[in-house]
């Protein structure tokens, strides 16, 4: 009991310091997370509603890969960008393994198909006819885009939020591909790993805290962005 | 004649469903409202698809403003921008009134400040000057179609395309409605294409009238061209003269002929069956003959009243015949008689007591010869 009460106080202690070391392990995955996030939003959100909102050959396979992809174990993502960015690997000579990049470039395969697949099951459940009005009053194929964005609002904040879950928890892809290089790689969930492997529960906790302090502050800000409803969109185009 | 806003020519679509839109030839007159009429399922609204650029045509041209439009080489966006269509639904935005009312602005890059009088005539016309802050989603269906025009209209389209705006609201909001959206469109003298498949609203707002059925045109022509000389059985029930019968042309001068009307069964009435009609058909040309039920008036045979007699005897056909059936329909009631061929009349309840009219009763139908229609069988 001693050990769990004295790692949390201790825990409180190190990040109302400011610890050099967590502070900076913090940063990281914000960094890492954030991008990651950002880059498969501007990936997974077009891909969603192209692939929900129109009619072609072979959407049934296109959304079978999405599907798929949802559920990729992130070993397997990890396992793939190893293979891909290893010295000897096709990209090998970017030499970025063991480099936040190479951690990001994981994210973007995890985090990617989460939100193109929520965005996805989002568009198709709106009104296919709003597409045609939307066009019918003249919105060309970006305003039409950002028209059904704007209706499927709720829905792809989710996704986003699902997306940003799925990498900020992650410790399989990003250890093999980032190498937990303290100073260097070493993220929120793999200092935890190797803070309980060392018996630094005091740390480990510090670090768990943070952690979920931070999903819930993301989630928190898209969730309130979310139930902000009427929202004068259409005002925006005047000055 | 004024100047043509939209013409069709040649165009088809077909459908995997097997359905083909086929249309030799159509247009729209500027400023003025051609009603698309039409069953359910007759092609009305994949027309208005075509014409709003929204589906592609097989074959055909669309010429729009005396543009062609329906070449793959056309920029699409600038000509929807001239246009603006409301649908049988709302399909508002999850955003408030106003903004969707301004959606097609913002769209077009257009400033509020250059249609300030136009939305505020709209909003008033159309009553939604309380409702602007709120959520599409809590209003009923005929505010929300409200919305809808609004947001059409405001946009000061070349070419107007209604689709069915009203078969989705309730009776009373409907007619409200129309009457709201008739003083405007009469009043902004917009070209408007209305696509309906209610006669009635046919009947008021039109100007001129295209009957579609199964892809097709079947009858184009002014508002009174086509109720009062439709051109084959489908225009003719569809307008709603109800009365048809075929017959053969035996004489004929001076556009005035004599048509012997075929027999539905053995004659057990000493009757009529010559009918005059205003018409320049040769003898023996086989016709059918069309008549408006509302253009039927019913004489009581025992009515000794001079005056009557002598308007039945001077400009009316007339069939004696007996009633055979009395039903309600809406405010009026119909009246079935066998005069060795049936015939349909409206009236109303009071006119029929007055009348004294019940099922076996003996009585006289008379029509006038300009109340009857023609066409070759």
């Amino acid at each position: 009991m001693e050990l769990i009460t004295e790692g949390i106080k201790k825990a409180f202690i190190l990040i109302f310091t400011g610890d050099r070391e967590i502070f900076e392990i913090m940063l990281l995955t914000i960094r890492v997370s954030g991008i990651s996030v950002i880059i498969s939003m501007i990936l997974g959100i077009p891909a969603g509603l192209i692939a929900g909102l129109n009619n072609f050959k072979g959407k049934k396979f296109v959304i079978s890969i999405i599907n798929t992809g949802m559920g990729l174990p992130p070993v397997a993502a990890g396992l793939f960008v190893s293979l891909i960015l290893w010295r000897s690997g096709p990209l090998g000579f970017l030499n970025i393994i063991y480099t936040p990049a190479a951690m990001i470039i994981a994210q973007i395969l995890i985090a990617s198909p989460i939100i193109a697949g929520v965005t996805l099951a989002a568009v198709q459940q709106i009104n296919p006819k709003l597409k045609y009005q939307a066009m019918s009053l003249g919105a060309n194929r970006w305003q039409v885009l950002w028209i059904l964005i704007r209706e499927a609002k709720l829905p792809t904040l989710a996704a986003i939020m699902a997306g940003f879950g799925g990498v900020i928890s992650e410790v399989g892809a990003v250890m093999m591909v980032g190498g937990n290089i303290k100073g260097q790689t070493r993220v929120l969930t793999t200092a935890t790993v190797q803070m309980v492997r060392m018996g630094n529960f005091d740390i480990a906790i510090a670090l768990v805290i943070i952690l979920l302090f931070l999903t819930f502050a993301v989630n928190l800000v898209l969730t309130l962005i979310q139930q902000k409803e009427n929202i004068t969109w259409a005002q925006r185009f005047w000055r | 004649m004024g100047s043509k806003i939209l013409e069709i020519i040649k165009l088809v679509k077909k459908y995997e469903s097997g359905f083909v839109l086929k249309i030799d030839y159509m247009h729209a007159e500027e400023n003025k409202i051609l009603v698309l009429i039409g069953p359910n399922g007759s092609g009305k609204s994949t027309l208005i698809r075509l014409i709003n650029l929204l589906e592609k045509p097989d074959s055909g041209n669309i010429i729009f403003d005396g543009k062609q439009i329906s070449g793959s080489d056309i920029d699409k966006v600038s000509i929807r921008k001239k246009i603006s269509a409301v649908f049988q639904e709302p399909l508002l935005f999850r955003t408030s009134v106003y903004n969707n009312i301004l959606l097609g602005l913002s769209i077009r890059r257009q400033k509020l400040s250059d249609f300030k009088d136009s939305f505020d005539f709209l909003i008033k016309k159309l009553k939604l000057q309380k409702l602007l802050n709120r959520n599409p989603r809590s209003l009923s269906g005929g505010e929300q179609q409200r919305v809808a025009l609004a947001r059409a209209l405001i946009l000061n389209p070349k070419l107007l395309l209604l689709d069915e705006p009203l078969a989705n609201i309730d009776q009373i909001s409907r007619e409200e409605l129309r009457a709201d959206l008739f003083d405007i469109l009469k009043n902004m003298g917009r070209s408007t294409i209305y696509v309906t498949h209610d006669r009635n609203e046919a009947m008021i707002l039109a100007d001129d009238i295209a009957v579609i059925n199964e892809g097709r045109i079947e009858q184009y022509g002014s508002k009174n061209e086509v109720f009062r000389k439709p051109e084959n059985e489908f225009v003719a029930k569809f307008v709603g003269a109800e009365n048809l019968l075929e017959g053969k042309i035996i004489e004929s001068s001076n556009n005035v002929c004599k048509v012997k009307i075929k027999k539905k069964k053995d004659e057990h009435l000493d009757n009529n069956l010559i009918i005059s009609a205003i018409s320049n058909y040769l003898p023996e040309t086989r016709v059918m003959i069309a008549i408006r039920p509302e253009d039927i008036a019913l004489y009581n045979i025992e009515m000794q009243n001079i005056e009557i007699r002598n308007e039945l005897i001077t400009d009316k056909n007339t069939f004696h015949g007996i009633i055979t059936d009395i039903q309600d329909s809406g405010i009026f009631k119909k009246i079935e008689i066998d005069c060795g061929f049936k015939i349909i009349s409206y009236d109303t309840p009071n006119s029929i007591e007055r009348l004294g009219l019940f099922i076996g009763k003996k009585i006289i139908a008379g029509v006038k010869a300009d109340s009857i229609h023609l066409f070759k069988k």
